[in-house]
């Protein structure tokens, strides 16, 4: 023991480090009362109901899961295109890929009504169901970042000890590219799919077009980055140290930009072809309903449009703009935004836009109307603080920002 | 500072760029052949689009029977007693009924009753979305719910285009209203978290076939709301045999299905008032 303590660099916990832990522990302890309360008292305690069964859970499931494609994308970048110089960044790409994914598979553990058969996906297939692909994906994708992940986790002093994990670490190194390129067909695969969740229910006329599943896999190539970005940024300032050369971030920030128009530029023509050249009775009826009951209109200019894509992309692509961190990282903030609100903006308009199936002309059911609860508002806090948890300790404790070519 | 800048970008423009684009346009066309291909969770939808004919679904039933409902909506008089025979029966939290009754009115503004059970789609969107196979077509035109395998996701709630679903967001434990005047329950409870639907009480169909009875002629054997209408406005029966009642009032009646426009083949025909819709 005392070796041990010997060897340790003696660990500097400032009052502010304390504090920030603190944070993270009253936002961890909101979220585990208030999951304690969903799986005793069961989804009766959230607000969803018959007319509106998905909420704000699906949402972060949604969102996470975007945020996340920073890893497959900078992973793709780097080990299949052979673009070395991007290496510094791939780790914390990973691991904020990672925080991201089990981040959604744990909100969606508190979505189902029976999270005692979580695993029930595994074992009774319905390969016709997208819901049942992306599930797959998703734990498969889990896997391989676990797997890219390994590495990096044995270099910490602690496996010291251990030298076989080196070994099985080295192995898992050299097949990087391997993982890569898995990874990219997998998470193009379900980063599309999760549109498709939406895209193929022909009875929602607000859904049902082709070009959702191209909206969320271009939305989460263009914003998953973003994300990766704004960690790093915040992440040098925080510890004060110098990690990823402002380069490296600045081309990044470019690539996401141009993301984000491509994802504008399809927006733009889907908004085209749903509310103008194609307008359809049932789809236009449905927006006028959006437009009366909800700030849909604001939500979806302000919120997707000016604050998601167009502020991003000028901070990112303008030579002015994208030298200063500050502005890179507050663009990070504002791409991550505009994809939460769009994956709410997309869930919950849907439900609200009320069925239509009677034969007659009378019976019209009323618009739904949702907003969640304090229980669930505690388990996205929960999750939150979760995220942040999984950041702090990494930093502090994985060699997340070398390059991985020390042996 | 400026010449190491331009040697950089020297080096992306030349192959990095290429095998970046050729990368992108293989991935595209992977993705292309796996929206569009045999694979493509799109494909069933398109088939049920356009060739609109009748027991083409997937799910279309394969067996010696088919089970199907005629609703007459003109002879319909909205008492409700097949929503609270059902409730009773399949012991139902009336809050969220599996058939539903509801005053409509016709385009010349007359009154007529609209019922509505699950409608039992040969094309079911909620078969295709559920994850785990928990809703499945039986080879005799049902689509039936394994309540031991489902694991409350909604997502067939959220895909059914007759909100035929509903969610048990809680234990259903309060007394049953329609105990045992309309009749006593036959089947338990579903537990909390998991979606149910109407059945077409396939315990009744089930337990009739086994014992010689004929669902649709012997009221043991048929759908509990079907029995208890006081006018007849419900008929059950094969719709594979042309000779059982159903058959021959569709053979005889105009009938109309449900938004038939989105390709799900239902099963449930509705006989529309006399003086349309």
């Amino acid at each position: 023991m005392a070796t041990l303590t010997e060897t340790r660099k003696p660990m500097r916990i400032s009052p502010g480090f304390l504090a920030w832990m603190a944070l993270i522990g009253v936002l961890i302890t909101i979220g585990l009362i208030s999951a304690i309360n969903v799986f005793w008292n069961g989804l009766a305690v959230t607000n969803m109901y018959n007319a509106v069964p998905w909420g704000l859970w699906i949402t972060i499931d949604l969102s996470a899961i975007a945020l996340g494609a920073g890893a497959f994308t900078l992973s793709a970048i780097v080990y299949l295109f052979g673009l070395k110089r991007f290496q510094p960044i791939v780790r914390l790409a990973v691991y904020v890929g990672f925080i991201g994914y089990s981040a959604a598979l744990l909100t969606l553990v508190m979505d189902i009504g029976r999270p005692d058969r979580f695993w029930h996906p595994w074992v009774y297939w319905n390969i016709h169901s997208v819901l049942w692909e992306i599930t797959w994906c998703i734990t498969i994708y889990l896997t391989i970042m676990v797997m890219e992940f390994l590495p990096v986790i044995t270099e910490n002093k602690f496996f010291d000890r251990m030298p076989w994990t080196r070994e099985v670490a080295h192995v898992l190194h050299k097949a990087a590219p391997f993982f890569a390129l898995l990874g990219l067909g997998i998470s193009l695969l379900h980063q599309s799919s999760l549109g498709a969740t939406y895209g193929i229910v022909k009875s929602r006329p607000i859904w049902f077009k082709p070009s959702m599943p191209i909206m969320f896999i271009l939305s989460a190539v263009a914003a998953g980055p973003a994300l990766t970005i704004t960690v790093a940024t915040i992440v040098q300032w925080v510890t004060g140290k110098r990690l990823i050369s402002q380069d490296i971030l600045r081309t990044i920030a470019r690539f996401s930009g141009f993301g984000l128009l491509a994802y504008g530029y399809i927006k733009f023509w889907d908004l085209a072809a749903v509310t103008y050249y194609g307008r359809m009775p049932s789809v236009s009826q449905a927006l006028n309903t959006l437009n009366q009951q909800t700030p849909y209109n604001f939500a979806f200019w302000v919120g997707e449009v000016l604050v998601g894509i167009v502020i991003p992309a000028i901070l990112f692509l303008t030579p002015r703009f994208n030298r200063n961190p500050a502005l890179l990282a507050l663009g990070g903030i504002m791409a991550t935004i505009g994809i939460i609100i769009n994956r709410w903006d997309t869930t919950v308009s849907g439900l609200f836009v009320p069925l239509s199936y009677s034969p007659g002309t009378q019976y019209v059911l009323p618009p739904g109307t949702y907003f969640p609860n304090l229980t669930e508002f505690g388990v996205g806090i929960g999750i939150i603080g979760y995220a942040l948890l999984m950041i702090t300790l990494g930093v502090k404790f994985l060699p997340l920002f070398s390059n991985g070519e020390h042996d | 500072m400026s010449k190491k800048k331009t040697k950089v970008k020297v080096e992306l423009t030349r192959r990095d760029v290429l095998k970046v684009a050729g990368a992108a346009f293989g991935s595209a066309i992977a993705a292309e052949f796996l929206t569009t291909g045999p694979l493509s969770p799109f494909s069933s939808l398109k088939q049920g689009q356009i060739e609109n004919v009748p027991e083409t679904g997937h799910g279309a039933a394969t067996g010696e029977f088919h089970w199907g409902m005629v609703i007459n909506l003109d002879a319909c008089i909205g008492c409700e007693y097949c929503q609270r025979a059902c409730c009773a029966v399949n012991d139902v939290n009336p809050e969220k009924p599996w058939n539903i009754v509801v005053t409509e009115k016709t385009s010349t503004g007359n009154t007529f009753y609209f019922t509505r059970p699950c409608l039992h789609c040969q094309n079911a969107p909620c078969v295709e979305v559920c994850p785990v196979g928990a809703t499945y077509h039986r080879d005799d035109g049902l689509v039936v719910m394994d309540y031991d395998r489902c694991i409350g996701c909604r997502y067939c709630q959220v895909a059914c285009p007759y909100d035929a679903r509903s969610f048990n967001w809680k234990t259903y434990t309060e007394e049953n209203p329609y105990v045992p005047t309309f009749g006593v329950p036959e089947v338990e409870r579903r537990p909390r978290g998991v979606v149910e639907k109407c059945t077409f009480c396939i315990h009744r169909i089930d337990a009739g076939l086994k014992s010689g009875l004929m669902p649709g002629e012997d009221p043991e054997a048929t759908p509990a709301c079907v029995g208890i209408c006081p006018v007849g406005a419900r008929t059950f029966g094969n719709l594979k045999d042309p000779n059982s009642k159903i058959s021959k009032i569709l053979a005889e009646n105009p009938t109309i299905r449900l938004r038939e426009d989105l390709g799900a083949e239902p099963s449930v025909y509705y006989i529309p008032p006399k003086e349309g819709l």
